[in-house]
């Protein structure tokens, strides 16, 4: 019989699951046993592999995931949320919390916690899938040969612009002019970051012209490493190729929204995480 | 009294439904949102050109729509109209959000329900003599999917469109690709379709009923020819006859939008009455679509349940209609020139109020930004399945009195409680964002 599956969603957007989907060649050699989006059972049983997206952001996601990891072989966090928390990490940050807990107050539904927590402050996965979402590819890899399995290097590998002499001298917003369609981003002034995010999704967005913000996570060098080396590593980047005052560059990476992308495993430096478990 | 708690699944997020009886008397019956992340709390203080980037992550599966919603509000506050081309490219992405959607919602979603006495798990579990339905419905769907790729950039969480325009346009190789992959998917579609209203037919003389259909208001953006882009927002009163139209930016003085205690997710109240949004609601605002197979299901339609249609196991029968007439608009847009410019106007951002509407697949969404020295002030997303919480409320009343009688509470009644939620294909993502 082949190894069964189950795929449980916590706090997230079921982009995770939707990417998935978008991997068809599992169905037929693996058998899904738990997926409530598309499949409908009682409850979780016993799986060799159980996929968990989205962040511990409730009471009920904690308690989900502790049974849910109790039946399973194994766990692979998937996903910006389950690695990191994602983008509703930005609801611990304290003058968001006070808006929050004080206009939200429900009854009868799952209690919000206090502090929002990844995947791995709960239980050790034996395999991270980056990327928000990761890529249909990725999950095939998880599901079926994780071995040898080479990750592309940086998204600034696989982006294919040019890069230019000319030094823009001023940061341009994500919004503000138009992009020429074959030089590098950075030359272009804007807040590229693919140069240190881990490559493997094929550069969609700088390619379509929106600069990288990092939601695949840091490249290898950067893992083990705390999320301020990694700032220092964008700035640096910025300081060779523009003439962008460096405090400008410093401010951005650093601002919130940003930053919840660039965050990604860096930030549990504390919590070492093993860069050969990251797919 | 009792109370009963039933865990829902195939539908996007976690929610759960609440139905307190006494003997046989059903007292109420409650749709429960159960997940929360915060959004309008937590994008205060960002810069307000990083919401189109931002405010995808409120769901994975409708992020094309809130992409676009989060541009269009943003133009609507610096005041720039983008040029018609791009328009175009935008209206790809979100006929390719439909697709994504409607194929999802039909096929995966609700399709299980119907076959046999009790229905199935998921759309994998039907016999071998079915074994072509899911590799086909996913082919059907990767087919929206990679429209939205080849049109916003990437399937999920896309990033072409840009205030004053798109970033890129989409090459003719790329167009040329993408309407060859269209026109494979829709005899696919309409294939499947068939099999799905035969089946559809099979589970209406089984259980009896196609649920709630008392005359309700209906709400929606579209007009003849439209690719879901939105922007005007029309009711239909009960009667058929147009009871309102409104621009999306004057969207308080038209609904009312309750809180509900045990739910994170609000509702949204017309007239102090329930409404309706997605399929359906759009269907019974449209004498026709406009394309020519999507016409023949319309009149179709239109013979067998009148208009306007009430009962609300016609959504989904209206999805299917509209995966393909999202599937023939398509074809038709990708001939256009679609990568000489303008593809853009160039703005310069100020601070202010707007609005931005589209026609996402449960009905119109509607984000609206306060912006300040460059930052979000504050935000306001009003969702479509929050206009649809209390209509399914009030369907889940009507199942709820059919199947808990003096004879005691049939197991038809779980299974009918999927199918009810399940018509209106609420997002709790979006709805609790």
């Amino acid at each position: 019989m082949a190894a069964n599956f189950a795929v449980l969603q916590l706090s997230g957007c079921a982009g995770c699951e939707v990417s998935l989907l978008n991997a068809t060649d599992w169905i037929g050699r693996r058998r899904l046993d738990y997926m409530p989006l598309v499949l409908s059972s009682e409850d979780l049983p016993e799986v060799d592999t159980l996929l968990v997206s989205g962040a511990v952001r409730t009471d009920e996601d904690l308690y989900r995931l502790r049974k849910a990891a109790g039946r399973a072989k194994e766990v692979v966090a998937v996903g910006t949320c389950a690695i990191s928390g994602g983008v509703a990490n930005l609801g611990d940050r304290d003058e968001v919390r006070a808006l929050f807990f004080a206009e939200m107050e429900r009854r009868h539904v799952p209690r919000i916690l206090p502090k929002l927590r990844p995947v791995d402050a709960v239980v050790t996965p034996t395999l991270y899938l980056p990327g928000c979402p990761p890529t249909p590819e990725l999950f095939m890899a998880a599901l079926f040969e994780r071995e040898g399995f080479q990750a592309g290097k940086t998204v600034c590998i696989e982006c294919g612009r040019t890069k230019m002499r000319q030094r823009p001298a001023t940061l341009q917003g994500f919004q503000q002019a138009v992009v020429d369609p074959e030089i590098c981003l950075i030359n272009q002034g804007y807040l590229c970051v693919g140069s240190s995010t881990r490559g493997g999704c094929r550069a969609p967005c700088t390619r379509a012209g929106h600069p990288c913000v990092g939601c695949r996570g840091p490249s290898d060098g950067f893992i083990a490493r705390s999320s301020e080396e990694w700032f220092q590593a964008i700035q640096k980047v910025f300081a060779r190729m523009t003439d962008i005052p460096p405090d400008d560059i410093a401010r951005a990476v650093r601002s919130p929204q940003l930053a919840l992308f660039v965050f990604q495993f860096a930030d549990y430096a504390a919590r070492p995480r093993d860069v050969g478990k990251v797919l | 009294m009792g109370t009963l708690t039933i865990p829902l699944s195939r539908i996007e997020g976690h929610a759960q439904v609440v139905i307190a009886f006494s003997g046989s008397t059903v007292l109420s019956a409650h749709f429960q949102a159960t997940e929360l992340r915060g959004f309008e709390f937590f994008v205060q203080g960002a810069p307000a050109d990083q919401l189109p980037v931002i405010v995808p992550r409120i769901c994975g599966v409708c992020s094309t729509a809130h992409h676009i919603a989060a541009v269009k509000a943003l133009e609507h506050a610096y005041g720039v109209t983008p040029p018609e081309r791009a328009v175009r490219i935008r209206e790809l992405m979100m006929l390719g959000q439909l697709i994504q959607n409607q194929a999802t919602s039909v096929f995966l979603f609700t399709m299980p329900d119907l076959p046999g006495a009790t229905g199935l798990p998921s759309v994998f579990h039907f016999g071998a003599e079915n074994a072509d339905l899911a590799p086909k419905a996913l082919q059907v769907r990767r087919a929206g999917t990679d429209l939205i790729t080849g049109a916003g950039g990437q399937f999920i969480h896309p990033v072409r469109a840009t205030v004053g325009g798109v970033t890129s346009g989409i090459s003719r190789e790329v167009a040329v690709a993408l309407r060859a992959q269209l026109r494979d998917a829709l005899p696919l579609a309409q294939e499947l379709f068939e099999r799905y209203w035969e089946l559809f037919i099979g589970l209406k003389d089984r259980i009896g009923t196609l649920g709630d259909d008392e005359p309700t208001y209906y709400l929606a953006s579209v007009e003849q020819g439209h690719a879901y882009y939105g922007d005007t927002i029309r009711v239909l009163a009960p009667d058929g006859h147009e009871d309102a139209v409104f621009p999306g930016c004057d969207y308080r003085l038209y609904l009312d939008e309750v809180p509900i205690e045990t739910s994170y997710a609000d509702g949204t109240l017309y007239k102090g009455q329930p409404m309706r949004a997605n399929s359906l609601a759009r269907l019974n605002m449209l004498p026709v679509l406009g394309t020519p197979i999507a016409d023949e299901y319309m009149a179709r339609f239109r013979a067998e349940w009148g208009y306007p249609a009430h009962a609300i196991l016609l959504f989904d029968l209206a999805r299917g209609i509209e995966l393909v007439y999202c599937l023939e608009r398509a074809i038709e847009l990708l001939d256009d020139d679609l990568t000489s410019d303008p593809l853009r106007v160039a703005h310069a951002p100020r601070d202010g109020e707007g609005c931005g509407v589209v026609e996402a697949p449960r009905g119109p969404l509607i984000h609206h930004y306060v912006i300040e020295d460059g930052l979000v002030r504050r935000a306001k997303f009003v969702i479509p399945t929050q206009h649809n919480v209390f209509a399914i409320e009030r369907a889940l009343m009507v199942a709820a009195r059919r199947y808990i009688t003096e004879a005691g509470i049939s197991p038809e009644l779980e299974r009918a409680v999927g199918r009810v939620v399940r018509a209106f294909d609420p997002c709790i993502a979006c709805a609790t964002h």
